[in-house]
């Protein structure tokens, strides 16, 4: 029998394994170790980032869809979750998977011009629809409270077990393992998606439309389950951080969060796996960083910075971090079918 | 039996006609050859069987059901799949990649239930029965195995539009459209590329050829079909299509476009 990829298959399982428990064993027992609760905090704010930085690579990097307006999802699933917690007394948990689907929705509206337009006329288009988004929160006072933002959002209530054993989350710690369950979860699923049928579809309409088209693949259905997923990710993320932070504002829909998010899947390694995952820790924590510096000048330098970051790594390193290491291991592990 | 036909497509650009009422047919099992001076309206017809442009008149029956109205995805899940003049593959993805993403079963499943089988069944089982292998077979059949796992991009020009052939073929296709598929190829290329399709056709694919070079669709086609100005001048085997004066003044009167 013939067969397409054999031989790879087997490139060192039991390595591979191997250091994926002991990653996942470093992450759990992090927080035990590193008790600061200021760095707690930063690592629930990279936890969010992670999934804002793979919702937005999902379509972009793997779907060739530009969109400039991501923060949107991730606002309006803070808006929705904090809202409906708020008014309708449903429980914050149930909150995180109703401000996904909220803003699965919105992307599903987002994704409809997607049909007709590509390239700069999209990535105008979502800027629009993420500015508008932006101007509802800012000027609905009577829902949103505009400028003020929201503020007294409950928290992620207790689970309990029997009557007087419960898991509290109001921790930074408890927090922590909630955003890497999430980050577990959507990465697998992500990674699944992107080893599938259905991202094979995904990469040949990024390649060439017409092209995907001709073999079968209605693209207009493809790019909106697209738009429709990452949107979701994007919102869960988004009430999560409402949830946690108890506070929100029509800021978190502002175009220099999509920037950072972009930012950071750039610096990462845009149309990879790991890459946003990297990215957006390196940066979460790079900008904690600035923040000192900030205090110090009194300036608003993390914009500035990123700005740099972003052209300097789309000039000198166009396949991020991930490029830099793949170039390494690849040196390490050169096999003799791979040289040409 | 007659698989594809057109009565009467139309297709205007503003004020120029591009193909005028053009009746065409295709019998099982054929290879119609389509040729004419550059504008003719060749690709342009090529482009309506295939659902890129919408006919702005006429009807297109492909096993005697209407397909004039349908989405370009949709042609190709009933069965035919076109190649382009300028290849359309996808050069970041590996060789394999390329004809394995046409190899996913879509004719039996909306885009949506591919989401939920890819999200909710394991990798290995949702995979249509059979894909590598499969996509073995053909990638021997155009000659690219050893090159498999190459990105597309780094393929020379003539094996680009071999890879599309294999790709088209992944969809299982009854009848294939190809655009100029021996352009920019050298003379032993283009053998290889008459072979090629001799091949895909003795496999039961009714096959519509647009060529310019007529040493190559001279001896593949088994019927030729000429148009000029975006309407059909002649229909015939090539014997009396060589000879018909209405072809001479078209290729020799106007621009002169042949290449031997």
């Amino acid at each position: 029998m013939v067969c397409l990829d054999g031989e790879e298959i087997m490139n060192n399982k039991s390595v591979r394994y191997g250091s994926i428990i002991i990653g996942l064993a470093v992450l759990v027992l992090l927080p035990i170790v590193i008790t600061d609760r200021y760095i707690q905090h930063i690592m629930v704010l990279a936890g969010i980032y992670v999934l804002l930085a793979i919702s937005w690579n999902f379509l972009a990097g793997f779907a060739g869809q530009l969109n400039l307006g991501h923060a949107a999802f991730f606002g309006i699933g803070a808006y929705a979750s904090a809202l409906i917690s708020m008014h309708l007394h449903i429980s914050p948990w149930l909150g995180l998977l109703l401000g996904g689907f909220i803003a699965a929705i919105f992307g599903g509206l987002l994704g409809i011009p997607s049909f007709r337009l590509s390239g700069p006329f999209l990535a105008i288009t979502t800027i629009g629809f993420s500015e508008i988004m932006r101007m509802i929160a800012m000027n609905w006072v009577g829902l949103t409270r505009g400028s003020l933002g929201l503020y007294g959002i409950p928290p992620l209530t207790p689970i309990r077990f029997g009557e007087d054993r419960a898991i509290e989350f109001v921790t930074e710690a408890s927090a922590y393992y909630v955003i890497l369950l999430l980050v577990f979860a959507v990465v697998y699923f992500i990674r699944k998606l992107h080893r599938s049928e259905f991202g094979i579809s995904v990469e040949s309409l990024r390649e060439d439309e017409l092209g995907a088209e001709s073999i079968g693949i209605n693209t207009s259905q493809y790019k909106l389950a697209v738009f429709v997923i990452s949107a979701f990710i994007a919102g869960t993320a988004g009430a999560f951080y409402a949830h946690y932070v108890g506070l929100i504002s029509p800021n978190m829909l502002s175009l220099g969060i999509t920037f950072s998010i972009i930012t950071m899947v750039m610096v990462g390694g845009l149309g990879t796996i790991t890459g946003p995952i990297i990215g957006a820790v390196v940066l979460t924590s790079l900008s904690e960083g600035l923040r000192f510096v900030e205090d110090a000048i009194n300036l608003d330098i993390r914009m500035i910075i990123y700005g740099i970051i972003l052209i300097l790594v789309i000039l000198f390193m166009r396949q991020g971090l991930i490029g830099v290491f793949g170039g390494f291991s690849r040196y390490f592990n050169q096999k003799p079918e791979a040289s040409r | 039996m007659i698989i594809l036909e057109g009565k009467k497509v139309t297709k205007r650009f503003g004020g120029l006609v591009a193909v005028n009422a053009v009746d065409f047919e295709l019998r099982k099992g054929e290879i119609l050859g389509m040729i004419g001076p550059n504008g003719a309206g060749k690709t342009t017809l090529i482009n309506m069987i295939s659902g890129f442009y919408p006919a702005d008149e006429g009807s297109i029956l492909f096993n005697n059901e209407d397909i004039t109205r349908l989405k370009s995805s949709d042609i190709n899940r009933k069965g035919i799949c076109r190649t382009f003049q300028i290849v359309r593959i996808f050069p970041k993805l590996t060789i394999a990649d390329n004809v394995r993403s046409a190899l996913v079963d879509r004719k039996s499943r909306s885009p949506w239930k591919v989401v939920l089988d890819s999200l909710l069944k394991s990798n290995k089982k949702q995979s249509t029965q059979g894909i590598e292998e499969k996509a073995a077979d053909l990638l021997n059949l155009v000659g690219l195995y050893d090159f498999r796992h190459e990105l597309a991009e780094n393929l020379p020009y003539a094996y680009t539009k071999r890879l599309e052939i294999a790709r088209s073929l992944a969809t299982n296709p009854e009848v294939l459209l190809l655009d100029e598929p021996t352009s920019g190829m050298n003379p032993k290329e283009q053998n290889d590329q008459i072979d090629l399709i001799h091949t895909i056709n003795e496999q039961g694919i009714s096959i519509i050829i647009i060529e310019h070079v007529m040493r190559v669709i001279m001896s593949i086609s088994d019927r030729l079909m000429v148009l000029h100005y975006g309407e059909k001048i002649a229909d015939g085997v090539p014997k009396t299509i060589y000879s018909d004066p209405k072809v001479i003044e078209a290729y020799l009167g106007g621009e002169a476009h042949v290449e031997h």
